[in-house]
């Protein structure tokens, strides 16, 4: 569970799945914590401290070869669990099992993305049969954002509608967010993504 | 601890910009560069004046009281070398971070690709690292690593031996194998300017055996190899060095930056460093 401006929240979006294609690695803030989020050859999805642990490098500058991610400082190569299992400068190595990097969990449930940063705690929440529309840079708390849709301050904001929307807030700094935005199946991607456009000018405005 | 960091000499500008006056900062605080009949002026906001010296093609000052002489270079005063000012970058990181990162060759096959190191050559031979008392310097010899381009004047892939001497906190002497002349060096320096905790401009100047190269080529091959430097430099985490062991973890090829962590320690110096994990 993580606390964030007194609230519990157990699982926090942090994308699209279709934003991170396999084999790259991109940098996500929460609550001002930096993380790297990765996807492997083989699609699986991880979210991991933006921090190697050598020498402190941001990992999403690194690269993903198969099934391991690299720093692009000095090449250590990190495994799915984080464990680092190569040292370029000393190939014969094994390194101690004490290398490794601070790994979160990371799930995707219909094209969404979750971090837990703490202890997972219930079920990584439901978008329903709603498609990706995209995500948009926010210049307002998420507390902010709940209350302006009278609604109670969580990681999805379910609002149906017309375009039967669910945005689902990332909190990158105590003001401002990424909104991550869902809307139902069959609707014109266009048109909705306009529509929430609007609606982040009316919130930024509030 | 008392902090020890004004008593040292730092660079501020270049000798060959002498008409052109400089407004910087040095340890947060304002100063400013003019020259008169009797040479440099380095003053403080308030007009205080300060102490100069004018060395390696950059002149020098100090926030403190140095109870030393900067540090000479003699093998820079032999015949023949081209001296290259490369003029200075502005990088958003510690001071610190970019000397350490000066002395390091592990990463060259990475950021440096095919022209300090190139795959599959990554390994790092032991060593030697000392801080040698007397002189109160950090040294690093024997230092060996394959290069696929060492230099301007080299073609094709060699092993190219180095000499690592951290003289100043913010300042470090590469010395490094010189193609044209075996028994040589070529000398090629960091010069840090300290503009505040986490930002530095940065002066390397070199001494270089090298003549089938312009001077504008020398230039702009050391800038080319900084700014990959640089793309480093201001995204590492934090942006100040951490002395203190625990919060990174180094391997027997992080020998010399072990060693210039721990000799920070020793003479207290604390500007730019993270003392406490984060
Ligand atoms: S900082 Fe990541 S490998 Fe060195
Ligand atoms: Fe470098």
């Amino acid at each position: 569970m993580t606390r964030l401006w007194g609230i519990v929240l157990n699982w926090i979006a942090v994308g699209l799945a279709e934003d991170i294609p396999v084999g790259t690695v991109v940098p996500r803030r929460v609550d001002g914590l930096d993380l790297a989020i990765w996807r492997s050859g083989l699609g699986r999805f991880h979210a991991w401290d933006d921090r190697c642990p050598h020498r402190g490098m941001r990992l999403s500058h690194g690269f993903v070869r198969g099934e391991v991610l690299a720093c692009v400082y000095h090449g250590w190569q990190y495994n799915l669990d984080g464990a680092c299992d190569y040292i370029p400068a000393h190939p014969d190595l094994t390194p101690p099992k004490t290398i490794c990097a601070n790994t979160y969990v990371c799930e995707t449930r219909n094209q969404a993305l979750w971090v837990a940063l703490g202890t997972v705690n219930g079920d990584v929440p439901d978008i329903g049969d709603r498609i990706p529309i995209r995500s948009l840079d926010i210049s307002c708390g998420a507390p902010a954002i709940a209350r302006y849709f009278d609604h109670p301050q969580d990681p999805l904001i379910v609002l149906r509608g017309k375009y039967d929307l669910a945005i689902a807030l990332q909190p990158s700094t105590s003001r401002s967010c990424f909104a991550h935005v869902f809307a139902g199946a069959g609707q014109d991607k266009k048109i909705v993504s306009r529509y929430v456009e609007k609606l982040r000018d009316e919130l930024e405005a509030a | 601890m008392s902090d020890s960091s004004k008593d040292h000499w730092y660079p501020v500008g270049l000798l060959s910009d002498i008409y052109t006056p400089r407004q910087t900062l040095l340890f947060d605080q304002e100063i400013s560069l003019t020259h008169d009949d009797t040479g440099f002026v380095v003053k403080k906001s308030g007009g205080v004046s300060l102490p100069t010296i004018e060395r390696f093609g950059h002149l020098w000052t100090s926030l403190g009281q140095p109870d030393h002489d900067l540090f000479v270079i003699p093998e820079a005063d032999t015949p023949g070398r081209h001296l290259v000012d490369v003029g200075s970058v502005k990088v958003k990181c510690s001071p610190l971070r970019a000397v350490e990162n000066f002395l390091d060759i592990a990463h060259f096959p990475f950021i440096h690709t095919d022209i300090l190191g190139a795959e599959p050559h990554t390994e790092v031979d032991r060593y030697k690292v000392e801080i040698r008392e007397g002189v109160n310097e950090v040294w690093a010899t024997k230092v060996k690593f394959f290069q696929p381009q060492a230099a301007k004047s080299a073609e094709g892939g060699i092993i190219t031996e180095y000499m690592y001497r951290v003289p100043a906190p913010t300042c470090a002497v590469l010395y490094k194998t010189c193609p044209p002349r075996p028994k040589e060096w070529d000398i090629i320096t960091l010069f840090v300017q300290p503009l505040t905790e986490e930002w530095c401009e940065v002066w390397p100047w070199m001494a270089l055996y090298d003549d089938d190269s312009t001077m504008a080529e020398m230039v702009s091959f050391q800038q080319l190899i900084f700014m990959q430097d640089r793309s480093i430099l201001e995204n590492q985490i934090p942006l100040k060095l951490p002395l203190d062991p625990g919060m990174e973890t180094p391997t027997q090829a992080d020998m010399t930056s072990v060693a210039y962590r721990r000799w920070l320690k020793r003479i207290g110096y604390s500007y730019g460093a993270q003392m406490v994990a984060a």
